[in-house]
């Protein structure tokens, strides 16, 4: 899967936690969560378990402390799949 | 370099159940955290509360470490809790509180220690029926800190934003006259400006669900000056937030 085709699906994962959907649909990869699209901290861990979910795999304490934009959010998903559960 | 860090959490918009579930708060608490759980002192506390409390306080040691380390990157597991203290007077079943501000009678607050790296805080928490609030401060003693939760009729991040600013603004204007405005450094933390002059207030803005909250310190130069300004004025003796240290 390529980082193209997973920006996409994390908009999806990323829907139900953002009420800027004009600024979602067009996320790249230095989106902040947070700061652009104004996402509560308080769901920083919702978005992890959500991504663990879509694609099969563990996000350790380690690495979801990098995710708060999406090209890092990206990186960790590629690196995850690549490893065996 | 004094700074301020607080937190909301709005019981009602977490997820009572995700919160439970082991890989949801294995995010957050450490093992040292989660082993703390088991101390007699929280037998009443429900876990999700007791997730929310220390994410409060992480969030909060963040928010204040933000201003003194910019590239800083939110790490709940490097933001270690110690020492919980529950409140000598715990209010059980206590109504909605739709707004609150400290006044310096702390027999209702958690309070305990919280380690950053070489960095040692103090917190002090409020858990009300409704939200969870949390302050940090440099200093055990929290006489300078000025914190307060409200209660707010629509969620939303724009409507939250805005309600944040007007609580905060009118409680710094009961201490500081004038046309204050917030405004964000790129770094993403609020200063306080008169007109372009930056008040050198730290300040802290929070807001999740129908809560919003705000905290902020007055140094001795402002206290002076608020104390010239109020001399006359009764109500000096309780004119701080914290009435001990009017």
């Amino acid at each position: 899967m390529d980082r193209n085709a997973i920006l996409n699906e994390l908009k999806k994962v990323l829907n139900p936690y953002t009420e800027n959907k004009e600024m979602l649909n067009g996320i790249n990869e230095k989106t902040d969560l947070i700061k652009d699209l104004k996402i509560n901290s308080a769901n920083l861990v919702d978005i992890i378990i959500d991504a663990e979910s879509q694609y099969h795999i563990e996000i350790d304490f380690e690495s979801a402390e990098k995710m708060y934009n999406v090209g890092n959010l990206i990186e960790v998903i590629i690196d995850k799949m690549k490893r065996p559960k | 370099m004094k700074s301020t860090g607080n937190d909301i959490v709005a019981l009602r918009s977490i997820n009572k159940q995700r919160t439970g579930q082991f890989r949801f708060y294995s995010k957050i608490l450490s093992t040292s955290e989660q082993a703390l759980y088991h101390q007699p002192q929280f037998a009443e506390m429900p876990f999700e509360n007791y997730v929310w409390l220390l994410w409060s306080v992480k969030e909060s040691a963040y928010k204040y470490l933000k201003r003194i380390i910019p590239n800083l990157v939110f790490s709940p597991a490097k933001i270690v809790i110690q020492d919980i203290k529950i409140p000598p007077q715990l209010l059980i079943n206590e109504p909605g509180v739709i707004q609150w501000e400290n006044t310096g009678h702390d027999e209702e607050l958690y309070t305990g220690k919280v380690i950053y790296s070489s960095h040692i805080f103090y917190f002090q928490s409020k858990i009300s029926k409704d939200w969870i609030a949390t302050v940090v401060n440099d200093d055990k003693i929290f006489d300078n800190v000025c914190w307060g939760v409200q209660s707010i009729a629509e969620e939303g991040y724009y409507h939250q934003s805005k309600a944040v600013r007007t609580f905060l603004l009118k409680k710094l204007n009961s201490f500081f006259p004038g046309d204050l405005h917030v405004d964000k450094t790129p770094v993403g933390y609020p200063v306080i400006l008169k007109g372009i002059q930056n008040m050198h207030i730290p300040v802290s803005l929070a807001h999740h669900g129908h809560f919003v909250a705000y905290s902020f310190i007055l140094n001795p130069a402002h206290k002076k000056n608020i104390r010239i300004r109020h001399q006359s004025a009764l109500q000096s003796q309780s004119y701080f937030c914290n009435s001990r240290s009017g």
